[in-house]
């Protein structure tokens, strides 16, 4: 993985040279949006995680004209998006700034310059890896493994914390236990990896990946 | 002013505003018989309800009395107010067009000496202040009103308190049998002068022009300020009647907005540069204005303005488009959220009053524009498919005061093009 | 012409009958106001009452007609009588209204009204009706000067008016700047693609046109005459000479860009640094194609700086902003993208000031890949890369962007000849025999566009910066040079859609013009006054006051320096009448009589009866209604005082003044419009000259031991009508305190 994020990421360099917005247009979800930008703000002010990240969605989109390719793919902001959309209605250009921000985080995380021990962005690859395993999410699993993400210690005192929303789940059968043990997952497993795998290539193709 | 003969060698204004009077004036000044229909009850439209203009600071109404003596010394234009056009048909030249008559309840005879409204207790809302003070149901819309004629308000008539009115009045002037009526003239050119409206600020939610009291619009901070307003021009808040000392003008209420208007309103600005000075004018250096805006449009010499108040201790400049007003539920401040671009400072700032620099949107309206004008996609007049009609300042395009009469000015002398094309036509 | 009858009408309705004694009024307009006919009515401005007037006026052949009503700003409608002289005894809004009511101020009510009935009657007698000054042979063709986008559109306009045109440009093609352009801004949705210009187009119709009379390479040597008889000497570069006879001008001079050599630290001068013309010359040369700088390379990156030498608070360069540039550069950054969209363009502003639908342009330029960055450049270094130093400010740090071109924003210098203020003492200078000053004078009427040989200089006054703008917003095409219009960017900074529109106005004020005066009506803002000023010349002294402070120019000088008043020029505000020390010059219907004679009709009490009265002059533009909106509000103002409304400050003489006192009037109080840089003046210097007028008139009262308080000049706005009775209360009050004339019991 390290070697593949490596060499797509100096293959972009290349590619862009110093042009760092068409790298973004190119590659980005809604990335040819970001242009339309006029600076006015209302997205910062907008987002109720705006006091705990680095970066706005307007200054993104500045840092991003201006080519300041490390920073911004550097930056943990865009991994707290929650995706609420206070932005987007807002915004007076009609920028989809909640997809632009998803997309530039999904860029650098395939990119592998992501802010390593990124909490939002970590929970996201459990999430997905333990999505695509059987096809659906398995609960349990998903949840032990976040709990003991910082290892057994940590894992137990967060594990004993939240003992009481687990038996509630448990109580009112949104729990099984039994999922520990695997799971379900979906009738056509080999079907749905197959189809990943596909949408994988036919992104990582589009996103110039492939190299 | 006399009532002079329609034929297609007439040119009709629609609207009585600084534009329409404009087109009128200029065009009877050069000997051509204007017919001037304004749907209120008097002249002036919204720029006479304008405590000053910028960037000059001088008085609107000084500006009126001289057209308004231009007016009354003009035997070419004949006068319909609370008249509006319903109709037009015919083409360039040979128009028809059919007018809607509302009954005023007063007639010529009226000497304004204002006994009816002595005489009468009933109160309605006072549009010449936005609605933020009443006014007695018989009234003179304000007081340097053309026609200087009082107004029955259709709410008291047939009740008690018209046959009030009437008992009052000395002259039998009050007549409460008056009916909408209409009229059908020959016109060569039409002028539509019907200017703009401030764009619904209830729409823009997240300022909660509709829930929070001391969260005004632009066009109301006029009348709060002017001498002759509701408040005698002390900048009380509505919330709770304290005086305002602290206030935000947030720019582009409306304008620049994929979501509301797409297009600037170009007033904006350089109104609320004037604001402050409001401000400045009630409380010296202990008022504070703080103007939250995009980029400042002070275009050509109006610069000189914004350079001026930008010196002004009391004035500050946030370069961000405020993101939401919430209100401080103990004193009934705005707060305001947001953040400053200009290095990226985030702020919840609390004032006690947030003026809503609302956007300018064509007043249409009431008013049906025959299906040959051709409006552009905010609504504005760009002309008729025929060449016969024209529109004229901020019915044509968001313009301020001294471009709009500009605007008029030039319609004018294109509706004259008109009608001489039409004589010379008929002489052939 | 029959004989003068006079007549007076008093109104006893809107409760002047219940609060005054009508027929002593009655009696008053009779015996003291010599009126052969006087009659009252309960509703004078109704149909009956209105009727009659007109039949005594058909049947009795009454030619002076006092009515003693409402203000002369009231009813306007019904009492207006053609062919006769008219004044107007303001009994309601003047003192119905004003005192306050109750028995205790009948009697100083009733004096008042009784005074005003005296004025009435003793102003309508010494007043003519104005029959205006009909010309025959009055030109109705236009002059345009300047053949560029404003010029060729006001030519074109006039023409379509069906009045003739003379379109004058100084070099040997149409166009001005607007030929210099690639292509123009949009000026109708979608707002997206630059524009050709049109000039071609327009250009041929102008020369197919019969109405438009087309001199190219051709210049003004001189202007004589006044509206509807001014005399054009031109000059072709050839050397020929031909003379124009005209009725208006309309001055379409244009603008020249600031010199971008004033700007070394943005790269002015060094190579592969342009200005916007710069530019449009570089895209003309490849019409379209890639855009090469001028060393042949083709540009791969260009930065536009706005507000380069605009802006400028340091008093340095312009201070004012040009408006149209932002939208320039957005288009000039369009002529890259349409042509090659790999090509890096920055546009580099502080505020983008894109107006209206402009903002849709704005949008389409982003849309195209143009980058917007707000930022103001510091330094720009030309070469080979340019380099361009800036604070971003939105990321609030310095950077630097390489690029192969920058292009500076620079701003519109107007092209308006002469600057007056400038001129003004030169040519004092020069008359009083000052050598050096005549050569000057003599350089300068050479940079004049007009050369106007007005006593007042050779071009129009010009407002700030050097335009040629109006000084009113409600009316953007008052101009101080009555029949001379300036349009397009000569008035004000603008760009190519609003100097079309601009221009477009500019002709109907100049048909107005001529109009005007072919029947001698006056021009805004006494639109349709037919009085004009004479002089019985037998008493002049060449003093040149009138001449002087004129603030339209239209009084010349003969060779004996006597003045010569040029009636088409005249805006009849009476200032030259204010001015006169000997009193000789006076309009049929407003005269140093006229006012003068209300003065002394007023009857001023002992001095034991301890009632001051005090002469206040209004400004019937602003002061006047301000006053009739106290009474409409009721609000009460001394019943001591006596208003009379002037059509301007600037026409008051100080013979009033002194006849007043002289009288035994307690004070004077003078209500004109606020003077100064933001003056609101009507006519321009009104106000002011009053104020200095009255600041030179201490010798006189000290003469007549007076004191100083005694004459008082205030600046009030239209809104005023609470100050206005505070200002009088005040005065009142003052005066009470200073104790009654001495000259009582004199006059």
């Amino acid at each position: 993985m390290t070697t593949a994020n490596q060499s797509a990421n100096l293959g972009a360099l290349e590619r862009y040279r110093n042009n760092f917005l068409k790298e973004v247009e190119a590659n980005v979800e809604e990335g040819h949006m970001v242009k339309m930008c006029m600076q006015c703000g209302v997205c910062a002010g907008s987002c109720p995680f705006g006091p705990h990240w680095e970066h706005s969605p307007q200054k993104i989109f500045m840092m991003i004209r201006a080519g300041k390719r490390d920073e911004v793919l550097g930056s943990d902001s865009m991994f707290m998006c929650t995706s609420c959309y206070n932005c987007m209605v807002r915004c007076p250009r009609e920028l989809p700034i909640t997809h632009i921000m998803h997309g530039l985080a999904n860029y650098a995380h395939r990119l592998g310059i992501a802010p390593k021990g990124q909490p939002t962005r970590e929970f996201a690859t459990l999430f997905w890896n333990n999505a695509i395993k059987k096809g659906r999410v398995n609960e349990l699993t998903l949840t032990l493994r976040h709990y003991f993400r910082g290892g057994l210690v940590s894992g137990i005192k967060e594990a004993m914390a939240m003992q009481s929303i687990g038996l509630g789940l448990f109580l009112a059968k949104r729990l099984n236990p039994m999922e520990i043990f695997g799971g379900h997952g979906v009738k056509d497993l080999k079907g749905f990896h197959a189809i990943i795998a596909k949408a994988k290539e036919i992104e990582d193709r589009k996103k110039g990946f492939t190299a | 002013m006399t009532a002079s003969i329609a034929t297609n060698q007439t040119i009709l204004v629609v609207g009585g505003g600084i534009s329409g009077m404009t087109a009128a004036l200029e065009a009877a000044e050069c000997g051509k018989q204007v017919i001037l229909v304004e749907k209120a009850p008097v002249l002036g439209g919204r720029t006479a309800r304008l405590y000053r203009y910028f960037p000059k600071m001088c008085h609107p109404t000084c500006g009126l009395e001289i057209n308004l003596r231009r007016l009354k010394q003009n035997r070419n234009v004949r006068l319909m107010t609370m008249t509006e056009v319903t109709a037009v048909s015919g083409s360039r030249g040979n128009y028809e067009v059919t007018l809607k008559v509302a009954p005023r309840f007063v007639n010529e005879n009226c000497t304004a000496c204002g006994k009816c409204a002595e005489a009468v207790s009933a109160e309605v809302p006072n549009p010449w202040n936005y609605g933020l003070d009443k006014m007695k149901a018989a009234y003179l819309p304000h007081n340097m009103a053309y026609p200087q004629r009082y107004v029955i308000d259709p709410s008291i008539v047939g009740t008690p308190e018209g046959e009030k009115a009437k008992a009052a009045c000395p002259v039998g002037a009050v007549d409460l049998d008056m009916k909408e009526e209409s009229v059908t003239l020959q016109v060569g050119a039409v002028i539509w002068a019907t200017g703009w409206r401030p764009y619904d600020a209830n729409k823009i939610q997240p300022y909660g022009y509709d829930r929070f009291p001391n969260v005004i619009t632009s066009l109301e901070f006029e009348r709060l300020a002017d001498p002759q307003g509701p408040t005698g021009g002390k900048i009380l808040r509505p919330g709770d009647g304290k005086e305002a000392k602290n206030i935000a003008f947030i720019q582009c209420a409306g304008s620049r907005d994929e979501n509301h208007l797409r297009h600037c309103s170009r007033i904006c600005c350089m109104a609320s540069l004037k604001q402050t000075q409001y401000v400045r004018e009630a409380y010296g250096d202990s008022g504070k204005s703080t103007i939250y805006y995009i980029d400042i449009r002070a275009i050509d010499r109006f610069e000189d303005f914004y350079q001026m108040v930008q010196k002004d201790a009391t004035v500050s400049f946030v370069k961000s488009k405020v993101a939401k007003i919430v209100e401080n539920t103990e004193n009934g401040n705005p707060i305001l959220h947001g953040v400053d671009t200009e290095g990226y400072h985030r702020y919840a700032t609390e004032h006690d009053l947030v003026v809503l620099a609302v956007g300018m949107e064509p007043e249409i309206t009431g008013v049906k524009l025959p299906d040959d004008i051709i409006l552009d996609s905010s609504n504005f007049i760009e002309g008729s498919k025929d060449g016969g009609m024209f529109g004229a300042g901020s019915a044509a395009s968001p313009l301020d005061v001294n471009r709009s009469v500009q605007s008029a000015t030039a319609a004018s002398l294109h509706a004259i093009q008109v009608i001489r094309k039409t004589a010379s036509t008929e002489a052939a | 012409m029959a004989d003068n009858k006079f007549a007076a009408y008093i109104c006893s309705g809107c409760g002047i009958g219940d609060a005054m004694k009508v027929p002593q009024l009655e009696a008053i307009a009779k015996k003291e106001g010599k009126m052969a006919i006087v009659k009252s009515h309960p509703f004078l401005c109704n149909a009956e009452g209105v009727q009659m007037i007109r039949d005594d006026i058909a049947n009795e052949a009454v030619t002076h007609v006092c009515i003693g009503a409402c203000s002369r700003r009231a009813k306007t409608e019904a009492f207006q009588f053609e062919g006769v002289a008219m004044s107007r005894a303001n009994l309601r809004e003047g003192v119905l209204w004003v005192v306050a009511a109750g028995k205790d101020h009948d009697e100083v009510r009733q004096e008042m009204a009784a005074d005003y009935i005296r004025m009435g009657c003793a102003e309508v007698k010494k007043m003519t009706p104005p029959a205006g000054n009909t010309k025959e042979s009055s030109s109705k063709r236009i002059l345009v000067v300047g053949g560029g986008m404003s010029g060729m559109t006001a030519a074109l306009e006039i023409a379509a008016a069906g009045y003739e045109a003379v379109l004058v440009e100084k070099t040997g093609a149409l166009g001005g700047m607007a030929a210099q352009l690639w292509k123009r801004q949009p000026f109708k949705e979608p707002y997206a693609a630059a524009q050709e210009t049109g000039v071609a187009e327009m250009a041929a119709k102008i020369a197919a046109n019969p109405k438009i009379k087309l001199h190219l390479n051709t210049t003004i040597a001189e202007t004589s005459g006044a509206p509807g008889r001014f005399a054009v000497k031109l000059a072709q570069e050839s050397g020929a000479v031909s003379e124009e006879t005209v009725g208006a001008i309309v001055q379409a001079t244009g603008f020249t860009t600031y010199d971008m050599a004033k700007l070394p630290e943005l790269g002015g001068g060094q190579p592969n640094v342009v200005d916007q013309a710069g530019l449009e010359a570089l895209a003309m040369a490849t019409k379209g194609g890639a855009i090469k700088r001028a060393d042949g390379k083709e540009v791969k990156s260009v930065v536009f700086v706005q507000c380069a030498g605009q802006r400028d608070e340091t008093g340095t360069h312009l201070s004012y902003c040009s408006g149209h540039c932002c939208g320039t550069s957005i288009k000039q950054a369009t002529y890259f993208k349409d042509q090659n969209p790999e090509i890096d363009t920055v546009v580099m502003y502080q505020d983008l000031r894109v107006p209206g639908m402009g903002e849709d342009f704005y949008r389409s330029a982003q849309e195209r890949g143009v980058i917007f960055t707000k930022g103001k450049a510091s330094t720009v270094t030309g070469g080979d890369s340019c380099n361009v130093t800036f604070k971003d400010l939105i990321l609030d740090e310095e950077s630097t962007i390489a690029t192969d071109l920058v292009v500076l924003a620079t701003g519109q210098v107007p092209n308006a000849g002469v600057d007056l203020e400038a001129w003004n003492p030169v040519v004092t200078a020069a008359e009083g025999g000052n050598e050096e000053a005549k050569i000057q004078r003599d350089a300068m009427r050479t940079t004049s566009v007009l050369k106007l040989n007005y006593r007042q200089g050779p071009d129009v006054p010009q407002f700030k910066h050097g335009f040629a703008d109006s000084h009113f917003i409600c009316f953007p095409y008052e101009t101080r040079r009555t029949g001379i219009y300036a349009a397009g960017p000569v008035r004000r900074p603008m760009d190519i859609l609003q100097a079309t529109d601009d221009a477009t106005g500019a002709a109907l004020k100049a048909i107005q013009a001529v109009e005007n005066a072919a029947v001698g009506r006056a021009a805004h803002p006494r639109s349709g006054d037919l009085s004009f000023p004479t002089a019985r010349l037998e008493g002049c002294t060449q003093c040149k006051r009138c001449t002087v402070e004129c603030p339209f120019g239209a009084i010349d000088e003969d060779e004996k320096r006597f003045p010569v008043f040029n009636e088409e020029r005249c805006r009849r505000c009476g200032t030259c009448m204010g001015a006169c020390p000997v009193r000789v010059i006076s309009f049929e219907n407003y005269s140093c009589d006229t006012v003068g004679s209300q003065v002394k009709a007023v009857e001023v009490p002992d001095e034991d009866e301890e009632k001051p009265r005090i002469l206040v002059l209004a400004c019937e533009n602003d002061a006047y209604p301000a006053l009739d909106m106290a009474g409409m509000a009721r609000i009460n103002y001394s019943a001591f005082v006596r208003v009379i409304p002037v059509r301007c400050l600037g026409s008051v003489n100080t013979i009033w003044i002194t006849d007043a006192l002289n009288a035994g009037y307690d004070g004077v109080m003078m209500m004109g419009c606020k003077k100064g840089d933001e003056y609101q003046c009507h006519f321009v210097k009104g106000s002011e000259l009053a104020h200095y007028r009255m600041s030179k008139i201490g010798d006189t009262l000290t003469q007549l031991g007076l004191e100083p308080e005694r004459v008082q000049t205030q600046e009030v706005a239209i809104t005023d009508n609470a100050r206005v009775v505070k200002l009088i209360n005040d005065y009142v009050a003052e005066l009470e305190k200073l104790g009654p004339s001495p000259m009582k019991g004199f006059g």
